[in-house]
């Protein structure tokens, strides 16, 4: 009975997801000599261009695999590829950056690697990422495709023209909000601040703040740190830092980037992140001057969250030789290295990072910013690190963004917040089967 | 048709037309001669009644894939827990995920439930319910009043009013959101005007307001057609009978109108419940259930219970979505009664 | 009771005009019908008195009074539908109360006029009743029941009959009558059906494409009609109608000659047509008689025996085709040659020129 409901389940699933099944299956079709070796790939930017004329190079030089690159946006990553993944019906190879969430579906790639010490020296930091948490100590179970880290882009021209200075590199964050909501003021730009509406980047302010997220393996995040920094959130909202039209657009955990507002110089502090670089080189260009900044201080660090998107292999897959292969080919450090300089991403490898990318932009902007950033991932705290590798952020990422997002709204107070999330941290971790307490 | 232009086909060589016809005439018998045998032979096992299960089985078949076989496993669903999507995987929870969400102190103060976010939207959907149904039949029966009427372009009219019934919800949503916004259409004619902006889609009241407005907006046609054919199947004589009787305006209103409509007024009535209740679409894409959850309602609950968040709650949104279905089947069954009723009387 | 009077009344639709200037008096009490065939514009004239159009140009009086402006209700008159459109939702009772609420009428005194018009045409049992629960008869009463509970000044009835079966109208245009007769009331009666102008009106006016032909009680119609319109239509079975030529005439008298047959003298005023002119010679089937002396020759086509009467059609050697009807049953049968003639006094001449008018009866006759 359940074997046949398992499959039948399946089935539905597949019908249900006709853009990827349609692409399947006409694929498959035709690739009958070559070995076909599927990615699901959202993209930011030009990541999907860049990596497409990569793969190009490498169905030449490896005639027996095919690689087919899907492009899909990334709400079909977050929404679709999980049914897909426990249905049994996922790609070979899917870019993803819930890397701790879907860490059960992986491939360890190690036995089929050519050379897997590669990986060991250049990928240390960020291999424990992937590894589920009954997996091989030491398995290879994906690769970063970028390393992103939160921090914020400032809108260099408003200060210009409010003739107010910019905090310098240890300013905290009430002196970016003051100097931010005078120079709006000024120049009647609508928001001095903006925060991508995601529990990740405010977790970058609570952890400046002094919070801790987790004791040992379990959540602790409600703590002083991520007290003082959702109360800064409400306050700043009320007190017109922030604006609710951000926001308050949207409901429940949805993002809500504020890209086309900054690069309408409707924002004079934007806290997002570096993925953003590529983009506003390309929609502002010379419209006005903005650069990253390093992370504003607080009592606890001054230190963004890391992240980023991996490339990890699919327990499914039918040809775990060949899709070892891709990820080899990607990983190898001259195509790593084009990868990154062309994006502009920030690179998990170590050897390149050490050496330093030579980034192809003529982009003074991004040329400045991407020199902080690169500058910033070295400040990374360590508690940061520990909430990246944390295999249930999302969940808590998510009770945090919906739960102070009711609090903004008026809907509740902070503390029956605190309450709602820790509630929702409890039923989000029993649904996964772990029992808190 | 000149006959000497187009001679006869069997002459010379045939169109692409009466080529296409005679490959079809071909393929079609060649189909049907090669049916003949396997259907021949079934019927002399089963019989010609037995036939009839022979010809609706795909039917059926499709029926139990896609309708019956969801519903079922929506049951199952309901009944498992933890965020696992095969079967197998889920463990049988009992009644829990509907004792989770009937966990309330009070059920008017959706802070004392467990579940409040499910609380809110209920509470969310009733309110919006009740406003947008009222205005909704309300508008509904005036536009269709007006344009039963004796109106220059009335053709014209009926076409303007129906016209956002053909559009996709989310286009329709985008449009409102591109008036709406802050820097929207509104904000700038309001601006131009002198005025204040105003934060149509990030406060409370005023995007509970455009959600049932727009809603409204966009579906008020289909209703406004539905009554206007029902004013129409109301005989003219008795509106001249009313007249030689001398009868003032509003009473041939409330007493001859209003009675002969009412059977389509209420079939308008539950359809626009039902579809309220299952309001989703728009709402969704105009403000994402925001500020806060002010225009969270039932269905985007259980989406975003469901598939949204990052933990895939399917047992609590099988649940909710199961308590949404025996309110929305109560209300159907009302509806098949009054247009019964409708259809004899 | 009340008296009517139209004067040059046109009523257009649009670009159309459908009424062309109708001049009509109905006096007080008196039953009037109006006839014509199908989409000559006797609903229409009979919507312009009720006041459900408006005329496009010409006055309606009632009682002297100028109507033509007032709205239907003002004017007092109560109408009867064809479709005789009952409120379905309503009772029979509501039905023929509903008027008189909108006049506020006291209660008692609408229950009492519901009574007594329900007591004389016999619903007084379906007042509870529904439209829907009633059979086609009983809802023409309840039709009238509403005209009649108004009291109106004059009852407008469009083809109210015809949707009965042919028993039940038979039955129906006696109690009309009799009802006319009750209540004394000015009634205008449309319809298509002959025998119900011929039996129920006092007067009956003939309309032809939105025009007058005639006005006069039943059996001037029948004996003397204006027109060849006016004959063809008066009249069951239709009037013959043959060509005749003129061989001879006076102020005095008229000869024609016509199907074979020898001259035929009339005594009508033949100042208005020629030796020679071609003529409309008119005769109804019933005034035809078997006569072996007769002058025309007839080849039977059919026979139809009736029991009562029967009516032979023929043709005549000029090829037109002609109808006798006689009384009781007949030995004529199919193909057989038989001798007819005219009975002296009942032949029609009709003008072949524009109006088709009837010769004008001779100044002279004794
Ligand atoms: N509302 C209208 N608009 C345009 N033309 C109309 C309208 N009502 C009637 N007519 C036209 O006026 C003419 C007379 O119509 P009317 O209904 O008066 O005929 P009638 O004599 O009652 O015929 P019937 O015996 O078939 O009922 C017809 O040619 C009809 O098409
Ligand atoms: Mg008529």
């Amino acid at each position: 009975m359940f074997k046949q409901l398992k499959t039948i389940t399946g089935g539905l699933l597949a019908l249900c997801m006709p853009v990827t099944a349609m692409l399947a299956t006409s694929q498959t079709a035709k690739a009958a000599d070559p070995t076909e070796v599927r990615i699901m790939w959202y993209s930011d930017g030009i990541e999907g261009d860049v990596m497409r004329d990569l793969l190009d190079r490498f169905e030449k030089q490896n005639p027996d695999i095919k690689v087919t690159l899907d492009r899909v946006p990334y709400k079909t990553v977050v929404e679709q590829l999980p049914a897909l993944l426990d249905s049994g019906q996922g790609p070979d190879l899917a870019r993803v950056t819930d890397l701790g969430g879907l860490s059960r579906h992986y491939l360890d790639l190690r036995p089929h690697l050519k050379n897997a010490k590669y990986f060991d020296d250049n990928f240390a930091s960020s291999l424990p990422w992937f590894r589920p948490v009954n997996g091989a100590k030491d398995g290879v179970y994906g690769v970063m495709t970028q390393l992103t880290l939160t921090l914020p882009l400032v809108n260099a021209t408003l200060f210009q023209q409010a003739g107010i200075p910019m905090p310098g590199p240890k300013a905290t964050w009430d002196d970016w909000a003051k100097a931010s909501k005078a120079v709006a003021d000024k120049v009647k730009a609508p928001y001095p601040i903006a925060f991508d509406r995601s529990g990740h980047r405010v977790s970058s302010l609570v952890l400046d703040m002094g919070g801790k997220f987790v004791d040992g393996d379990k959540p602790a995040l409600i703590d002083d740190g991520f007290k003082a920094a959702t109360k800064m959130l409400v306050d700043w909202h009320n007190n017109g830092t922030m604006s609710k039209a951000l926001w308050g657009s949207v409901g429940g955990t949805t993002y809500r980037g504020a890209t086309e507002e900054f690069a309408n110089a409707q924002v004079v502090f934007y806290m997002s992140g570096n993925w953003q670089f590529t983009q506003f080189a390309k929609t502002v260009a010379k419209n006005f001057e903005w650069q990253a900044v390093p992370n504003p201080c607080g009592p606890g660090n001054c230190s963004g969250m890391p992240g980023g998107a991996g490339l990890v292999p699919i327990k499914t897959t039918k040809n775990p030789q060949a899709v070892a292969r891709v990820v080899e080919y990607f990983a190898s450090e001259p195509v790593y290295e084009e990868f990154h300089a062309r994006t502009l991403f920030l690179p998990a490898h170590l050897g390149i990072a050490k050496k330093g990318i030579n980034y192809q932009t003529d982009d003074a902007n991004v040329k400045k910013s991407l020199a902080i950033a690169v500058d910033q991932v070295a400040q990374t705290s360590p508690v940061a690190f520990r909430l990246q590798g944390y295999e249930h952020n999302r969940i808590l990422f998510n009770a945090t963004i919906s739960r102070v997002n009711q609090a903004i709204s008026g809907e509740m107070s902070l503390d029956d917040a605190y309450t709602r999330i820790q509630a929702d941290i409890v039923e989000g971790l029993a649904a996964k089967g772990i029992k808190l307490q | 048709m000149n006959p000497n232009a187009h001679p006869p086909s069997d002459s010379a060589t045939p169109t692409a037309a009466q080529r296409f016809a005679r490959g079809f005439e071909l393929a079609y018998t060649g189909l049907m001669r090669a049916l003949e045998p396997p259907f021949a032979a079934i019927q002399k096992r089963i019989g010609i009644k037995g036939m009839a299960y022979v010809f609706v089985a795909p039917n059926m078949i499709i029926f139990s894939v896609f309708v019956a076989l969801p519903m079922i496993l929506n049951i199952w669903y309901a009944l498992t827990g933890s965020n696992r999507l095969m079967m197998e995987e889920r463990p049988f929870v009992g009644l829990d995920n509907f004792s989770a969400l009937l966990d309330c102190k009070d059920y008017l103060d959706v802070n004392s439930c467990k579940q409040d976010r499910f609380w809110r939207a209920v509470h969310n959907s009733v309110l919006f319910v009740a406003l947008q149904v009222t205005a909704m039949v309300a508008l509904s029966l005036v536009t269709a009043l007006i344009l039963n009427g004796k109106l220059r372009a009335r053709g014209f009219f009926r076409a303007v009013f129906f016209f956002p019934v053909l559009l996709s919800p989310v286009v329709v949503a985008l449009i409102w959101k591109w008036i709406l916004q802050r820097d929207g259409l509104l904000n700038a004619l309001l601006m131009a005007g002198g005025g204040e902006r105003v934060a149509f889609l990030h406060d409370a009241s005023w995007s509970f307001f455009w959600t049932v407005f727009v809603s409204v907006w966009a579906h008020m046609g289909f209703y406004a057609l539905i009554l206007l054919a029902g004013l129409q199947a109301i005989p003219a004589d008795l509106y001249e009978a009313a007249e030689m009787d001398g009868t003032p305006k509003w009473r041939v209103f409330w007493r001859i109108t209003v009675p002969l409509l009412l059977p389509t007024l209420l079939v308008v009535v539950i359809l626009s419940l039902i579809r309220a209740v299952q309001a989703f679409d728009e709402i969704y894409v105009l403000t994402g259930g925001g500020p806060g959850t002010a225009t969270q309602f039932i269905v985007q609950y259980i989406y975003e219970t469901a598939f949204a968040n990052q933990v895939h709650l399917l047992g609590l949104a099988a649940a909710a979505s199961l308590l949404v279905a025996v309110v929305l089947m109560v209300l159907t069954v009302l509806q098949l009664r009054i247009s019964y009723h409708g259809k004899t009387s | 009771m009340a008296s009517l009077t139209l004067d040059t009344i046109t009523k257009s639709f649009g670009q159309v005009e459908i009424l062309h200037g109708i001049n009509l008096d109905i006096a007080d009490g008196e039953f009037v019908v109006f006839v014509g065939p199908s989409g000559c514009g006797k609903s229409t004239l009979l919507r312009v008195i009720a006041g459900l159009e408006l005329a496009t140009s010409g006055t309606i009086a009632i009682d002297s009074e100028d109507v033509t402006h007032h709205s239907a209700a003002a004017r007092g008159l109560a109408m009867v539908f064809q479709s005789y459109a009952l409120y379905p939702h309503m009772s029979v009772y509501d039905n023929l109360a509903f008027g008189l609420e909108n006049m506020r009428m006291p209660k008692d005194q609408i229950d009492q006029r519901v009574q007594t018009a329900a007591t004389l045409l016999q619903i007084d049992k379906l007042l509870q009743r529904k439209p829907g629960q009633l059979s086609g008869g009983q809802r023409q009463r309840v039709a009238i029941g509403r005209a009649i509970t108004r009291n109106p000044r004059i009852f407008l009835f469009d083809e109210p009959l015809s949707n009965l079966d042919a028993e039940l109208r038979v039955q129906m245009r006696i109690e009309l009558s009799k009802l006319h007769k009750d209540l004394k009331a000015t009634m205008i009666y449309v319809t298509h059906d002959q025998v119900e102008a011929m039996t129920m009106a006092d007067k009956i006016v003939v309309l032809r494409d939105g025009r007058i032909e005639q006005i006069g009680q039943p059996l001037d119609l029948y004996n003397h009609p204006a027109n060849r319109f006016v004959a063809g239509f008066i009249g069951s079975p239709r009037m013959n109608f043959i060509s005749a030529r003129v061989t001879h005439c006076t102020a005095a008298n008229v000869s024609v000659t016509a199907g074979g047959m020898q001259d035929t003298t009339l005594p009508l005023d033949g100042t208005g047509v020629r030796q020679g002119d071609t003529l409309s010679l008119g005769i109804r089937p019933e005034h035809l008689e078997l006569d072996a002396a007769g002058d025309w020759t007839l080849t039977v086509d059919v026979v139809e025996q009736l029991g009562g009467t029967s009516f032979i059609h023929g043709t005549l050697p000029s090829g037109e085709a002609l109808s006798i009807a006689v009384n009781g049953q007949t030995g004529v049968t199919h193909g057989q040659p038989i001798r007819i003639r005219p009975k002296p006094g009942m032949v029609h001449l009709f003008s072949t020129t524009e109006g088709e008018k009837a010769l004008p009866p001779s100044p002279h006759r004794l």
